[in-house]
């Protein structure tokens, strides 16, 4: 037990003042968070004003009452001394000139847009000019029914109501999948560093087999390492949580009518979760860097392997995910937690099966170290 | 007292030990001399239970590697070749961590370490950074290493490697202080100077397996030549991978 003390001990000493593993940790847990906000700072801008889309319309004398309509929607004509140039979108309406007579006559008046339909940016602003236009059509439309005595209600058989079930908090709660992914993923990145550097890296500096030339059991020896990498993990989890608490009290939640909060409640149960997150990608870090020689080769092999957490983790967040996920390792605290701060209840059975199902893993890598590093193969790299 | 009895082992295509025995006695320097790819390190190894015999057995006072590697090892201080030091630790903090891996408790570790480190005069660079260290310092940290917690058996693989004269001289007088305290020391090399300076026994290798045991005088005698270096030529039937 004093072994593993001092071996844990000198981990984090070692770890401390390396530069790069600090650093690596410490980018992930402050940055993350900030830039989280940023991005939802501006999509929230976005989506509660959109902006006023400025084209090019031709003839606008032709159809005033047009004009008009669409100018109460924010579709409005580009300056005539193109001052506006940069908000000008390629879009261009023409209005024929013989649209009023067309009009009064009650046929259909021609307008025609003309823009590059196949460039990305510009598909939303099309899609808005088209909405609005067909909301004037059949505004019109509707005039003319009237006109003629006519109940528009005839031509639209169908009434479509929809209902947005989402609560407040659930619409956070998706938000909040994202968030809660960048958490889950600063276990895996905080101790990469640390992992790599005292494994392959203490190989590569020949200090292994002057570790295994003293009197402590490979066991005692896996051990530290999965403790110290953990403990360097974890270190980065509650950095983040602390960062997020902080940072995502700026974001104008309010705006998109639901709040977001991280709660001391939520901070805590994150934490417990992710011990054994910690535990495995402790494990799985060390496992895959002693395989390899140097540092370099254990870095290119881990950004590999930690895809597969990221990906389970992502599949979750987004809400793809089949069924199955809830129940592995990973993905299921992902959800468990996504449905805590929905304000459902903690599905206990599947955390708790993905919880075991984590350590399982955890154990059987650190079984497999073990195994390896008595081989001499695995030290001595024959 | 370290005892190897026919220890073979193979290593992929070459068998790197052949048939291996010999005793290094308590209060005596024993040197293993051989040229390059003698299987000196893999001895070394062997008997520090890294390595796998695939025939016979190393045993440190009377305790067989293999059957009890913690006991046998708790016996042993090694110089490595190379050093393995760890860069953004200070060489108190190093020499401390392995004295309480080799089984000192806390207490005893950091009082050792001090001790070591006045013994070897390390008082100036104990609490700097290892980083940047010349290699006669990096030296005087790995072998504080090795003697920190005492141990009976003192191990070195190939010492003098990289020294200047300065440290040679400073390393010759803590082995044979080391002797005179009783202690098993012993070491690698392919320096016939430091062997013949410091030896009481000579145990000649050359292709895994050992081609003459004795004092430096012995082994001259043996071989009717007035040097060791002739000694040493005769006996391994060639002048490859030596140096003088």
């Amino acid at each position: 037990m004093n072994k593993i003390i001092a071996m844990v001990r000198k981990e984090l000493i070692d770890a401390a003042r390396d530069k790069r593993s600090v650093m690596a940790g410490l980018y992930y847990a402050i940055g993350t968070p900030l830039i989280m906000c940023g991005l939802f700072m501006v999509l929230i801008g976005q989506l509660t004003s959109p902006d006023d889309l400025k084209i090019t319309i031709k003839n606008p004398d032709k159809a005033p009452d047009l004009v008009r309509f669409l100018s109460n929607k924010g579709i409005t004509q580009g300056a005539a001394d193109g001052s506006d140039a940069k908000d000008l979108k390629a879009i261009e309406l023409i209005i024929s000139t013989d649209y009023a007579a067309q009009m009064n006559q009650g046929k259909s008046a021609e307008i025609t847009i003309v823009a590059d339909n196949s460039e990305e940016k510009l598909q939303n602003s099309i899609r808005r000019l088209e909405k609005q236009l067909q909301a004037y059509s059949a505004e019109m439309g509707s005039l003319r029914l009237i006109a003629r005595g006519i109940d528009p209600r005839v031509v639209q058989p169908l009434k479509v109501n929809v209902q947005d079930k989402a609560t407040t908090d659930s619409k956070g709660g998706m938000i909040l999948g994202i968030a809660i992914f960048t958490m889950i993923y600063s276990v895996f990145i905080s101790g990469m560093n640390l992992a790599i550097d005292t494994s392959a890296g203490e190989r590569e500096r020949n200090s292994l087999a002057l570790l295994l030339s003293h009197p402590l059991t490979t066991r005692q020896l896996v051990l530290s390492k999965i403790i110290a990498v953990s403990l360097f993990a974890l270190l980065g989890l509650v950095l983040i949580l602390l960062v997020s608490k902080i940072a995502y009290a700026f974001v104008p939640w309010q705006e998109l009518g639901f709040s977001v909060n991280i709660t001391t409640e939520f901070m805590l149960l994150m934490l417990v979760v992710g011990i054994p997150v910690a535990l495995m990608a402790a494990c799985l870090q060390l496992f895959v860097s002693f395989m390899a020689k140097t540092f370099k080769e254990a870095q290119s092999y881990l950004t590999m392997v930690l895809f597969v957490p990221l990906a389970l983790s992502m599949a979750a967040s987004y809400n793809i995910a089949p069924d199955m996920l809830q129940w592995l390792p990973v993905s299921g605290q992902q959800q468990a937690l996504m449905d805590f701060i929905k304000g459902k209840d903690l599905p206990m059975l599947q955390l708790l099966v993905s919880t075991l199902g984590t350590l399982a893993i955890a154990i059987l890598l650190a079984f497999g170290m073990e195994r390896s590093l008595r081989s001499e193969k695995v030290i001595f790299g024959l | 007292m370290i005892k190897v009895s026919h220890l073979s082992k193979r290593i992929g295509d070459v068998q790197a030990l052949n048939d291996l025995s010999f005793v290094a006695q308590n209060g005596q320097i024993t040197g293993l001399l051989g040229p390059n790819g003698a299987g000196k390190t893999t001895c070394l190894r062997t008997i520090f239970g890294l390595l796998k015999p695939d025939n016979g057995k190393a045993e440190i006072e009377g305790i067989d590697v293999a059957i009890d590697p913690i006991g046998a090892k708790q016996q042993l201080g090694l110089f490595p070749d190379p050093f393995g030091l760890y860069e953004r630790l200070t060489p108190r903090e190093y020499i401390r961590y392995f004295a309480e891996l080799s089984g000192l408790s806390s207490k005893d570790a950091k009082e050792a370490t001090s001790q070591v480190i006045a013994k070897l005069r390390l008082e100036d660079i104990s609490d700097r950074r290892c980083k940047g260290f010349s290699q006669g310092q990096r030296m005087k940290t790995a072998l504080a290493q090795a003697i920190v917690h005492s141990p009976s058996n003192i191990i070195l693989d190939e010492p003098t490697r990289g020294l200047d004269v300065m440290s040679t001289r400073l390393l010759r007088d803590i082995l044979i202080d080391l002797k005179n305290q009783g202690h098993c020391v012993l070491f690698s090399s392919h320096v016939m100077q430091e062997v013949a300076a410091l030896c009481d026994q000579v145990i000649v290798m050359a292709q895994g397996r050992v081609v003459a045991i004795g004092s430096p005088t012995e082994l001259c005698i043996q071989t009717g030549k007035d040097s060791l270096e002739e000694a040493f030529i005769q006996l391994i039937g060639t002048d490859e991978g030596i140096a003088a």
